[in-house]
């Protein structure tokens, strides 16, 4: 085999586990940052006893999690049951493949056993990355229902029955929203994506400002599928105890845990560069290591965002999710699409 | 008005009226035991008396009363809304079990017998299986007599007085076999919850039976709801009780009745202090005591704060389960009920069970930062209530969840007994402080909120116009009082105060007197009912001239409240029926009791 390819693959593995660390660790560091900002928000202090301004909650958690008795119920399908929350947790890591964060791949200025070694910034640069998203968002869905389904309670089947009608529905409007967007750059390509929002207006042509209703549609289409307040109904603790999690403990509670805010945080990676311009900002052409900044800011942005309208949006009931999902979403995302293709024939024609 | 009512009784129903009495203002009818739906039918619907509000049914076992008469009778609590009167019926009951040992009516005994009013007040369902399961008494064509509060398995009949008080063994798994415990039979290990057995018209089979509670999130303690679902939609939902039943009328009975106002603490306990004004109020009004002025205003200024207090803690739990457990509002609605509890603190030393008032006043004066506290809270508080309506009043989804859920109209509420903010987000104007008021209600000015959606929603509105409402009260009642003695000068009631004792013999006497043996109130019947902020809270004592009451009676608000969980629910989807709870506002330790 050419060593160079064998060293690009070596090294892609290498990004891919940190950034599968990363967002586990992400996913730590959120966990203690929404109960932080929770508590700002309620009146409270939230965690802070453990190490500085409570950082080290993350440690504390991440311990009891794994120490805690692996509890298998006796009614559960075994299988199934130990299967679900990794089933859960891959697809949420899978959507993180075509993220960018950066234009350009890092070249190191040396050589390794003579061969250069070329960072990429992304994991895959496919020419279908939305679709590949949308497809693999829907695959976490199996996670969720296959949980409530095998857990062989009430409450779970109850969670589970509301997942799959939830999360199916709603990827048809954040599918058609994606299509407007689609329609004006005319590449499915995540980098294209951004790209594209940088070549007009000095690199302030977001999609946010084109697009501000597929952008609102898609956020609203991810918090349904990240099982985000208001649309937690797979767990709706005041009503279902929690859903389809009822009957998991430890660590196996913990993945689905780790599912949820990992989907979030992707879900803000892909809002952030979709609709918020992803990268840039002001002297981010100039210099890119600030484009990553502003990247991260973005998605801070848009997860403060998610907390936000988690403490303070009562939850929607089940029967007006679906009605507002088919009839109010979906046209709508249709009539923005339609009218942006009307838009693009006259503007090219 | 009695004097008509008798003759017009007389003349419907011949031979039923055995004997009348009135005492303390409480008009009492005797009735016979087979003309008891007779007589109720007519007390309902006659024009003249349109006794449509069945307030309570308690039963009464007069063993040890020395009384010639039948050892047990039934006592019916009736008010009129139209023309806001009460009447008591007391039926005595032919006893079965009078001539033979007079057991505590162990399995297989027969227990005296009565016809049940049911179908005339539907909420005696609930009222007359609680009769059943604590005093032994059987309710004829009851729709579904079981135990409420007791387990099903459970021999004897508590509130019966000869059942034995005290000094039971406790009965552990291990003294299953234990010959020394086989009186007891499988009393109390035996039966697991499942085993309790469901309504026949419950559909197992073709719907799924979700068991909500007794632990669960948003049951607001121990409350079990079998909910038979058809997919989500809520076929038929049937409370279980009794989890946290405590026996506080056994436990009233066998206390001096100054000894039972901490009782009254941890029944709703969430409002201690309006429990405590009622149970007060019903021994002043047995021993017909004077209260100062200024203990009226005191009263009146605590249990206005502690209607806003449980008012918070209904909002934010409300809110916690129609929004989710992170929602901002509860926090906001705990932040001014601790300013309350605060308050009550610097009063009382207590928090929660706060017990401040005594039969004849306050336990000890008010400290002298006590209103400039309650102003500054006043001022803070309006700040807050205006938060609160930004928060959730014209949220879309807030609306969505609440509108047109949980419909009870004021007909099927008045069936259902139901009182409190429930009947008046029906439309009907029933407040106590109102329309018979105690206190110094009638010299302030304020309104009772109504609603005519009878829905969820106008259930929120008027309680927190109700909260608009109690903050005017206690505004109008700070300007007007004046200071004044904390307790009344009744010595057979109240203590004399230190100074007298070691100048006057009398004051000693009275002193050891109230201290060892307690007062001692004449010999009577009285209903006192105070308008809690979950509704009518209802204290009746009998009283056989000793210090301890004879019988004493809770009357529950959420309990009775509680009853229309299922007309409100059915048809609905889970999600309704946990903001149907909410919205009931139940506190368990009050529906157990």
């Amino acid at each position: 085999m050419d060593q160079q390819l064998l060293v690009d693959i070596i090294v892609q593995i290498i990004i891919i586990g940190a950034v599968a660390s990363g967002l586990m660790a992400a996913f730590g560091a959120m966990t203690v940052v929404e109960r932080r900002v929770l508590g700002k928000f309620t009146m409270r202090y939230g965690p802070n006893r453990v190490g500085p301004f409570g950082t080290l909650q993350i440690v504390a958690d991440g311990l009891k999690m794994f120490f805690k008795e692996e509890v298998i119920p006796s009614h559960v399908d075994r299988l199934v049951y130990l299967m679900a929350p990794g089933v859960s947790l891959v697809p949420a890591l899978l959507a993180a493949g075509v993220v960018p964060i950066a234009a350009q791949p890092l070249v190191l200025p040396f050589e390794v056993f003579g061969s250069t070694i070329t960072i990429y910034p992304w994991m895959a640069d496919i020419n279908v990355g939305v679709l590949y998203i949308l497809a693999v968002g829907s695959l976490g869905t199996y996670g969720v229902v296959l949980g409530g389904w095998s857990s062989n309670n009430k409450y779970s089947l109850l969670g589970g029955l509301r997942t799959s009608a939830q999360m199916l529905s709603y990827e048809l409007p954040m599918g058609v929203a994606l299509l407007s967007v689609l329609l004006i750059v005319g590449s499915m390509r995540m980098t294209d994506i951004v790209n594209f929002q940088a070549s007009y207006l000095g690199g302030y042509l977001w999609f946010i400002f084109i697009q501000p209703i597929a952008f609102l549609i898609f956020f609203i289409c991810g918090l349904a599928e990240a099982g985000r307040s208001p649309f937690d109904l797979p767990e709706t603790e005041n009503e279902l105890i929690a859903g389809f999690a009822t009957e998991y403990g430890g660590m196996k509670f913990g993945l689905f845990f780790a599912a949820e805010y990992i989907h979030m945080i992707v879900l803000s990676f892909i809002t952030a560069t979709i609709f918020l311009g992803g990268w840039l900002g002001p002297f981010s052409q100039q210099i890119p290591v600030l484009g990553i900044v502003y990247l991260l800011i973005k998605v801070a942005f848009v997860l403060f965002l998610i907390i936000w309208v988690r403490v303070s949006i009562p939850r929607v009931r089940f029967d007006k999710l679906m009605k507002f999902c088919w009839k109010f979403l979906l046209p709508l995302s249709i009539a923005n699409a339609a009218v942006t293709a009307l838009v693009l024939a006259i503007l090219f024609f | 008005m009695t004097e008509k009512l008798i003759e017009k009784l007389n003349a419907k129903v011949p031979s039923a009226l055995k004997d009348h009495s009135e005492f303390r203002g409480d008009t009492t009818l005797f009735i016979n035991a087979e003309h008891v739906r007779d007589v109720a039918s007519f007390l309902k619907d006659d024009e003249d008396t349109q006794y449509d509000l069945l307030v309570d049914i308690y039963g009464t076992d007069r063993l040890k009363l020395g009384q010639s008469s039948p050892r047990f009778a039934v006592n019916y609590e009736l008010y009129s809304i139209s023309k806001n009167k009460f009447v008591r019926l007391i039926v005595d009951l032919v006893d079965p079990a009078r001539n033979g040992n007079g057991g505590s009516g162990k399995f297989g005994e027969p227990l005296p017998k009565v016809a049940s009013v049911t179908d005339i007040w539907p909420t005696a369902n609930w009222l007359e299986r609680e009769t059943y399961d604590l005093m032994g008494i059987e309710f004829e064509n009851h729709p579904w007599l079981q135990r409420i509060m007791m387990p099903d398995n459970w021999v004897g009949h508590p509130l019966r007085k000869d059942y034995p008080l005290g000094g039971e063994p406790v009965y552990f798994e291990k003294d299953r076999n234990n010959p020394r415990f086989a009186h007891l039979g499988k009393q109390i290990m035996a039966g697991p919850s499942f085993e309790t057995e469901l309504p026949e018209e419950m559909d197992t089979d073709g719907h799924m039976v979700l068991n909500l509670g007794p632990h669960h999130p948003a049951t607001h303690g121990v409350l079990r709801l079998a909910t038979e679902l058809d997919g989500e939609k809520v076929v038929r939902v049937t409370p279980e009780l009794g989890y946290l039943h405590s026996g506080f009328e056994k436990t009233g009975e066998n206390k001096r009745y100054e000894k039972f106002i901490p009782y009254c603490d941890r029944m709703d306990y969430v409002s201690p202090m309006n429990n405590n004004l009622a149970y007060v109020m019903a021994v002043e009004k047995l021993m017909d005591v004077e209260i100062p002025e200024h203990v009226q205003y005191v009263r009146v200024i605590l249990c206005e704060l502690q209607r806003i207090a449980s008012h918070m803690i209904w909002l934010g739990t409300h809110a916690m389960d129609v929004g989710g457990t992170p929602h901002a509002a509860p926090l906001y609605c705990f932040m001014m009920r601790e300013r309350i509890l605060d308050i009550f603190e610097m009063v009382c030393g207590a928090r929660m069970t706060t017990s401040y008032f005594s039969v004849g006043g306050l336990r000890w004066p008010l400290p002298g930062a006590f209103m400039d506290a309650v102003r500054a809270f006043l001022k803070e508080f309006s700040g807050y209530y205006h938060d609160y309506h930004v928060m959730l009043t014209k949220n879309p989804l807030w609306l969505s969840r609440l509108k047109g859920i949980g419909i009870l109209k004021a007909e099927e509420a008045i069936a259902l007994g139901i009182t409190g903010p429930l009947l008046r987000a029906a439309g009907v104007p029933l407040d106590l402080r109102k329309v018979r008021p105690y206190c110094v209600y009638d010299q302030l000015d304020f309104e009772v909120p109504t609603s005519t959606e009878a829905d969820s929603y106008a259930r929120y509105t008027v309680r927190m116009e109700e909260l608009q409402q109690s903050m005017r009260i206690i505004e109008q009642a700070m300007n007007q009082i004046k200071p004044g003695p904390y307790r009344t000068a009744d010595r057979k009631v109240a203590l004399p105060p230190r100074h007298e004792i070691s100048t006057s013999m009398e004051s000693l006497i009275h002193h050891f007197k109230l201290v060892t043996e307690g007062y001692r109130p004449p010999e009577g019947q009285v209903y006192f009912i105070g308008e809690n902020p979950k509704g009518w809270l209802g204290f009746g004592l009998i009283s056989d001239g000793t210090a301890n009451p004879y019988r004493l009676r809770v009357r529950g608000p959420s309990f009775v409240n509680l009853q229309a969980t299922n007309t409100m629910a059915r048809g609905g989807f889970i999600s309704d029926l946990i903001t149907i709870i909410g919205s009931i506002d139940i506190v368990l330790g009050e529906v157990d009791r």
